[in-house]
């Protein structure tokens, strides 16, 4: 009977060391195939874009009261990865006669959703108020309430829903 | 210097983990006769294993395992993602060659006699894990949810309800139910992707444990008794060969045969369903029972042969292991393996010789390319009246309904618009008009309405529609 030692006396040693090092090679290669392309497939969503929103139909701009904060839903589409989901998001209107402003709901501080008190915005959630320009009044909001791209066509008030980047002091459209 | 530094580390990381003593014992381990090409399938198998695991838990991200978004999710996976066919198509591939393998490995250890002399627990368990291999293909079939995935799940869970006093229960408990539904989708994406890897995971490191306890059992004649190798380097190496080859040929399938997605699952088309692979031996086998004979094929055989597995290192007790000294052992195992093969085929050849067969699966091959080669399309989700907009519920109290929305669809649609699903708002939603109401009866699905209406639906004159329509436009 032979032992171990005796079979690997006999053995040169750069021929272990060598076997040993494909060995390790081909295990570090498939690895770095396989966490590549499960990699790239995890974080793919970083990469690729949402497309722009339509225009969504606020209805006729006479039936929006005037001179009052007022709250309306419109339909987003969203592409999120294997459908196009259509979906709500709310948006604050301020007319005064022809002169329309649209806020998006969003608070800019950290999402919350913008609501009113008495004639003022204000978010309860960390306690950010804008007066109805979407100014700041007061609390953590970096920047005031964001503004929508609107249109009227044929009496029609439009809105373009967008979605902007939160916690900093400039407006950043998220695409 | 860097060679003391890096022993000292190395010695460093050992007080407080032991990693030399593990080191030792993964990788010198004496292996009997020699390192053998013979003894590479355990290692590839757990590659394999490795791989499903790695790809299994990614495709979650983007997987939904719901009858309705299942079919939409795979497709983006595969022909949207990133890198998506390859994730899709490793997991597809590798399936299968566990099947391949863990029957190679099985192969080759009843070859050698190695299920022999104190290993009977060690077989047993590897015997479990390739049961567990084919739930996890059967399970696996169904969550693409296309054509072939729906009708093959359709004809397995028939196949195991056809099984005398258990079968109806056991078929149920498959289905969640009495039909192949969304239901039943959760329970396989459950079985799948939570109870199977756990058990084989388990077992994987029973298996493992047993096998080091046994020690390898060497090549079944005497001829290179005195030579021994460890573990490593040499069986080390030919493992990573085998496994190289076996990823590039996996990755190669993937890329030049990508994993095929049909269109989705239509119960209502006469799709001809067959079987993957592995399961054709035993769909073939089908054919030669009619009737109650079925339960031959579907139970007996499949029962026999794994009750001979199971039982084979008790029954087959004698200490020879040369499979040319085996006579009886050798001709089962070539009987079984070559009928099972033959019977792959057979179930070919006949599909191919039957005109009318042919043609159909040739039919389905062609729906099967086209909708592969076309674009991925988002699925649309909502739309409609799929949410009833919190500023827009009703104002004032609604006017009475007209009789026939009373007669058929109050029953669910509530004495005035509140039940479920809401009719509430429904004409509230942007671009609704009157006609669209009348649209939404004839064809809900169309409007992309998350319960669209059942088949069954009362035929209701165009009179009473029109009634019913007008009431609706008042549900602003």
């Amino acid at each position: 009977m032979v032992t171990p030692s005796e079979t690997e006396n006999s053995e040169p040693i750069e021929r272990r060391s060598f076997l040993g090092v494909v060995s390790g090679l081909i295990g570090a290669g498939i690895s770095a195939v396989l966490g590549v392309t499960i990699g790239r497939f995890a974080i793919a969503p970083a990469f690729s874009s949402s497309g722009e929103q339509p225009w969504t139909d606020l209805g006729p701009l006479e039936e929006i009261a005037e001179g009052k904060l007022v709250k309306k839903n419109v339909v987003v589409t969203q592409d999120a990865g294997w459908g196009k989901f259509q979906t709500q998001r709310s948006v604050w209107i301020v007319r005064k006669g022809e002169n329309v402003t649209i806020f998006s709901g969003v608070c800019p501080h950290l999402g919350c959703a913008v609501n009113i008190k008495a004639d003022k915005f204000i978010c309860a959630c960390h306690g950010s108020e804008w007066d109805e320009g979407g100014k700041t009044l007061a609390g953590p909001s970096p920047r005031g309430l964001d503004s929508l791209e609107h249109k009227v066509e044929e009496n029609k008030l439009k809105v373009r829903y967008q979605d902007f980047k939160q916690g900093i002091s400039s407006k950043e459209v998220l695409s | 210097m860097a060679q003391s530094k890096l022993s000292q580390l190395h010695d460093w990381l050992d007080e407080r983990t032991g990693i030399k003593q593990i080191t030792h014992e993964l990788l010198d381990e004496p292996i009997r006769g020699g390192a053998r090409w013979a003894y590479v399938f355990g290692s590839l198998l757990l590659l394999l294993f490795g791989i499903q695991v790695a790809t299994g838990i990614f495709l979650n991200m983007y997987y939904v395992p719901s009858a309705d978004h299942a079919h939409a999710s795979v497709a983006y996976i595969q022909k949207a993602v990133p890198g998506g066919w390859l994730v899709r198509g490793l997991h597809h591939y590798s399936a299968s060659a566990m099947v391949v393998v863990a029957v190679l490995h099985l192969a080759q250890t009843f070859l050698y006699g190695a299920y022999k002399n104190r290993r009977e627990l060690l077989w047993v368990a590897g015997v479990v894990m390739l049961l567990l291999i084919l739930g996890f293909s059967f399970t696996g079939y169904l969550l693409p949810w296309d054509q072939a995935a729906y009708f093959g799940t359709k004809v397995g869970t028939s196949i195991a309800g056809e099984i005398p006093v258990v079968g109806p229960v056991q078929q149920k408990i498959m289905l969640g139910g009495n039909d192949l539904t969304t239901v039943t989708l959760s329970r396989f994406f459950t079985v799948h992707v939570f109870l199977l890897p756990l058990a084989l995971a388990g077992l994987v490191g029973l298996h493992l444990f047993l096998f080091r306890k046994a020690t390898p059992a060497g090549p079944y004649h005497n001829r290179d008794e005195k030579k021994v190798d460890r573990f490593f380097p040499k069986q080390v190496f030919k493992d990573s060969v085998a496994m190289l080859a076996c990823f590039i040929v996996l990755v190669a399938l993937a890329k030049y045969i990508p994993a095929e997605l049909g269109p989705q699952a239509d119960p209502t088309s006469d799709y001809l369903a067959r079987p993957p692979w592995y399961f054709m031996p035993l769909f073939q086998l089908l054919k030669y029972f009619p009737g109650a004979w079925a339960i031959i094929p579907a139970a007996v055989l499949p029962a026999a042969l794994f009750g001979v597995l199971f039982l084979l290192p008790f029954i087959d007790r004698r200490p020879e292991r040369n499979p040319f000294k085996r006579p009886i052992a050798t001709g089962l195992l070539v009987l079984v393996l070559g009928g099972a093969i033959g019977l792959i085929f057979l179930a070919k050849h006949e599909d191919n010789a039957n005109p009318e067969f042919s043609a159909k699966l040739k039919e389905q091959e062609e729906e099967v390319k086209a909708f592969f080669s076309a674009p991925f399309q988002p699925q649309i989700i909502g739309g409609a009246a799929a949410v009833v907009p919190s500023a827009t519920k009703v104002a004032g109290p609604v006017p009475d309904p007209p009789q026939a929305y009373a007669d058929h669809c109050a029953i669910c649609h509530g004495d005035k618009g509140e039940g479920d699903p809401p009719l509430l708002g429904v004409a509230s939603k942007p671009q609704r008009t009157k006609e669209d109401l009348l649209k939404i009866m004839e064809n809900s699905r169309g409007y992309g309405l998350k319960k669209p209406m059942p088949e069954s639906f009362p035929k209701i004159s165009p009179e009473d529609k029109q009634l019913i329509a007008d009431w609706m436009a008042l549900l602003k």
